[in-house]
């Protein structure tokens, strides 16, 4: 149904359509795509091709039914979307509007296909993508659950595995020696069982002198006994150091892998870009730090040594079986292919509780989180006992999903205990037979007997591992799907490098939208000049900070560029752009630190003179000091030891010691009382000199000061000029303006009104 | 202390017989539109207007959904051509029986959700479920994240859930899935 073209745009159209569709009179084909609903909603196929001469809608089912719209009959063109769909909308100069459906599968697809049928339409010169983002994977065609991202689909269970060790090879002498001793230790575990059987029948038995012990030659009973205990004691002794040995190497192995791992997470979280964030939950992304990692902790820490001595275990008690008697062992091992099939069976059951675990945990963290952060909503509202029953609701569901895994795992384990131990009726039953017609000796029965045991061992701990390594392989999977996470270019080779930048930004034709179809940025034009500051105004939701988030590169554009010094920002390095962008935000956000940190933040190497000299000239200096610890003082999580407008001046003295080329002010002054704002207003005046800024304020009372105004408006600039001349032009500032005069509560706008007054 | 406990007691009196009321809510926009005086009609056939019989005419109207998920039989709202609230119908009855099938049609048009009628696989890697479904608009593929963190439950039994792109899929009963179907997606609840 999507079919993947080696071209976007040109694909594969089946014959049969192709036949039907004609010669199209010769036209040049620019598009060639299908749709995946057809035209009653149902998922079917249209095609829609677009030549230099016409549009063409062809249903894949029934004979006819094409539409058929020559391009200079088309009127307008656009993409709506709709609650779960979207059209591809062509409104005819006369007749009625084609409407062609698709899912939000096809959403960026038809966005450009309506673009391209304008350019026609408009006689420009058609410009398609060359390179649509991919959504399907190259291997198994199936769709990406991200944008250019990893196929989950494709990533296998053994590939998890090997990843989880590369971390530990990461110290390959410290792996090889830990597993050597492993297995050490698991053979030496063998021996007990055999040296017993020597003491039962090369001791204890009638017939002891003709039994051959190997290493001893004599054959006194008593020497016999003596040598083969101590043999016991010196191999017990063996063990326990070879034990110790491989935890005290294994662990400080493991622990250390998981802290790579961890470092890898956390380096990821931080590089990933902001779009990673734009739909996710604090609290589900914080799980992965703690509980995931501390799933797969337990596996790289303690189980994963024992998944070799235990596989040297199974495979040289199973030789040992067989080499006293194969015939006892094949009863014994009856039931494993039994066993074997079950486990298959129930592999994916289990492996789904454990994911829903993990999915549980995280749902438990985003609401702890929330509402803790939430705290003082949910006490001013008295909403404690609804909070604490979801979160009793969600913390049942995660116990049933625990204690749903552990049945299931605990039924499957003692039914299959159960059966093997049926093995040792059989044994004793044969086995005794045997020693009745001398076929065995009763030291070889022990000896079985005990192998036998030493067989479940092995086998029990398979069990638990394998429901333990279920879990730590679902963990592993949701930390890998942030650590193989797209980063943001950062390391861009061929980046142009710009350690200092003029500040001179152009946007050219932005286009821009969060969800494909949907632009908040329709073709921004916008020149600003180093050291200019601009004021940026317009309804809420218009682009504002849409724009803001391009000029911090933390979203690209899906059309046009921007160019910062003449440079594509895309060529830029990452770092050397923002590392010369400050932001001073309605709500600044402090770090747990003292207020020197916060200040030094973008600047660890400020001294503490330039410390406070940026709090000098925010303004911040003097409510410091007053502080009893001063600039010492901690200002606790995201500040909030601080007041609003404290916060606001810490945040604007850190931008004046990080020193930027590009200043943001986003609501900067906003929400303070006047006298604080005056004073802010003096810190902002200092902070904007000879930097380009780009001020956003509701109050356009603060933009006074800007060199220029520019409005958007529908994700465009609609105007732009001093504040005068918008003004005379009466236009969308003007009404703006008016509209704060008609609300008495906004202070600060008489200086505008009297300005009017004057003006007019 | 006499009259201490009388007056407590009083109070207490007092606090039985006010009965607490809700502060009643005002609303001034939208306007209260009669909803016997809506009409919608088609003219031409591809644009959907309305008129208030009596007081004025709108050229082009879209009607949605107030809470598509949780009544999407009852608050109906109309927006005008710039998406501003005309009026709400927060009953289909208010409404004048000829103009019931427009909403109906723009219900169809504006609203995609297909109703899973069984899983034919579901495939869980990494957190990502690859599912194979039959609807009631036919048999889709579709990929979804971490379902039981984004999916939305609109009832006890009655659940939505969203693929990458923001498809839209209900199941409107989970126990009216047969059997195979109901393991398949509780193995990603």
């Amino acid at each position: 149904m999507n079919a993947i073209a080696e071209k976007p745009f040109q694909e594969i159209m089946p014959k049969a359509i192709l036949a039907k569709l004609g010669n199209l009179n010769g036209d040049t084909i620019h598009i060639l795509v299908a749709t995946d609903l057809d035209a009653h909603l149902r998922y079917g196929v249209q095609w829609v091709v677009v030549t230099d001469r016409q549009v063409v809608v062809v249903p894949e089912q029934g004979d006819n039914g094409q539409i058929i719209v020559p391009i200079e009959e088309v009127k307008s063109v656009k993409v709506e979307e709709r609650v779960g769909s979207g059209t591809l909308e062509i409104e005819r100069k006369t007749g009625a509007t084609v409407s062609v459906p698709y899912s939000r599968t096809m959403m960026s697809k038809f966005a450009e296909v309506a673009d391209a049928i304008r350019q026609l339409s408009e006689d420009e010169a058609l410009e398609l993508p060359t390179q649509l983002e991919e959504t399907h994977c190259h291997t198994c065609g199936k769709r990406l659950p991200e944008k250019n991202g990893v196929c989950a689909a494709c990533l296998k269970k053994w590939e998890t595995f090997r990843r989880i060790v590369s971390y530990m090879a990461a110290y390959p002498v410290k792996m090889v020696v830990t597993i050597l001793l492993t297995l050490v230790s698991a053979l030496l575990t063998l021996l007990p069982p055999k040296v017993t059987q020597y003491v039962i029948d090369g001791v204890l038995g009638s017939d002891f002198a003709l039994v051959v012990i190997p290493f001893i030659e004599t054959t006194d009973r008593v020497e016999r006994l003596g040598l083969l205990i101590s043999a016991l004691v010196v191999v017990r002794v063996a063990i326990w150091g070879i034990e110790v040995a491989t935890q005290w190497l294994g662990r400080s192995l493991g622990l250390r892998a998981i802290g790579d791992l961890r470092e890898d997470l956390y380096r990821a979280f931080q590089l990933l870009p902001v779009r990673f964030y734009d739909k996710r939950k604090v609290g589900a992304l914080v799980s992965r730090m703690t509980n995931d990692t501390d799933r797969m902790e337990g596996l790289m820490v303690y189980d994963f040594y024992f998944i070799f001595s235990n596989i040297m275990m199974f495979v040289g008690i199973l030789g040992l079986l067989f080499w006293t008697s194969w015939e006892l062992t094949l009863y014994v091992l009856a039931p494993i292919p039994l066993i074997i099939f079950a486990g298959t069976k129930i592999w994916y059951r289990i492996m789904g509780f454990w994911t829903r675990w993990s999915g549980k945990w995280s749902r438990l963290y985003a609401q702890l989180n929330e509402s803790i952060h939430g705290i003082r909503v949910v006490k001013a509202f008295a909403q404690e006992e609804r909070e604490g029953k979801r979160f009793d609701e969600h913390n049942e569901a995660l116990m049933d999903v625990s204690v749903g895994g552990e049945r299931l795992w605990f039924a499957f384990f003692t039914v299959t205990n159960f059966f093997m131990s049926f093995g040792v009726f059989f044994v004793w039953y044969i086995g005794g037979r045997q020693i009745l017609n001398d076929e065995l000796s009763l030291g070889e029965l022990m000896a079985f007997l005990s192998y036998l045991w030493m067989l479940y061992q092995p086998l029990r701990w398979f069990g638990d591992f394998y429901s333990f390594i279920l879990r730590a392989f679902a963990s592993a999977q949701r930390v890998f799907e942030v650590v193989d996470g797209e980063p943001e270019p950062f390391d861009n080779p061929n980046a142009v490098r710009k350690e200092r930048i003029d500040g001179d930004l152009k946007f050219e034709n932005v286009y821009f939208g969060y969800d494909p179809g949907k632009p908040v940025l329709k073709g921004v034009d916008l020149d600003v000049k180093a050291g200019e500051m601009i004021g940026l105004v317009g309804k809420s939701g218009t682009g504002k900070s849409t724009l803001i988030n391009l000029i911090c590169r933390f979203y690209d554009p899906d059309r046009g560029q921007v160019l910062v010094d003449g440079v594509p920002m895309n060529d830029l390095a990452l770092n050397d752009l923002r590392s010369q962008i400050g932001m001073v935000h309605q709500q600044p956000f402090l770090f747990d630190g003292t207020i020197a940190d916060n200040i030094a933040y973008g600047n660890p190497s400020a001294t503490f003179d330039d410390v406070i000299r940026a709090a000098l000239a925010a303004e911040a200096h003097e409510f410091i000091v007053k502080k009893p610890d001063g600039y010492d003082m901690r200002v606790g999580e995201r500040g909030n030891r601080l007041s609003g407008g404290e916060k606001q001046r810490i945040s604007i003295a850190r931008a004046i010691l990080h020193d930027p080329r590009i200043l943001i002010l986003d609501e900067a002054t906003s929400s303070l009382d006047t006298p604080t704002e005056k004073k802010i207003q003096a810190a902002i005046a200092r902070l904007v000199e000879g930097r380009t800024t780009f001020a956003i304020a509701h109050r356009l009372s603060t933009l006074r000061s800007a060199d220029r105004l520019v409005v958007i408006d529908e994700g465009k600039v609609a105007e732009e000029g001093s504040h005068e001349e918008l003004m005379e032009r009466q236009g969308i500032f003007y009404r703006l303006v008016k509209t704060q005069q008609e609300s008495t509560a906004v202070v600060g706008v008489g200086a505008i009104e009297g300005d009017a007054a004057e003006d007019s | 202390m006499t009259t201490d406990i009388l007056e407590m007691d009083k109070m207490e009196e007092t606090k039985k017989e006010t009965k607490w009321k809700p502060t009643p809510i005002e609303t001034v926009h939208p306007e209260h539109v009669d909803a016997g005086k809506v009409r919608l009609f088609k003219d031409p056939d591809w644009v959907l207007r309305m008129t208030i019989e009596g007081d004025r005419s709108y050229l082009l109207v879209k009607v949605v959904r107030a809470a598509p998920l949780t009544q999407p039989d009852r608050y109906f709202c109309i927006l005008d051509i710039k998406d501003e609230a005309i009026c709400m119908l927060e009953d289909l009855d208010q409404l004048e029986k000829n103009s019931h099938p427009f909403v109906f049609e723009e219900m169809e048009r504006r609203y995609l959700t297909a109703e899973i009628e069984s899983i034919e696989s579901l495939q869980n890697e990494y957190g990502v479920s690859y599912w194979n479904v039959e609807t009631n608009r036919g048999t889709r593929e579709f990929v979804a994240k971490s379902v039981a963190e984004h999916a939305q439950w609109l009832g006890e039994r009655r659940l939505m859930i969203f693929d990458v792109d923001g498809n839209r899929f209900e199941v409107t009963d989970i126990d009216k899935l047969d059997k195979r179907s109901q393991g398949l997606l509780e193995s990603v609840l």
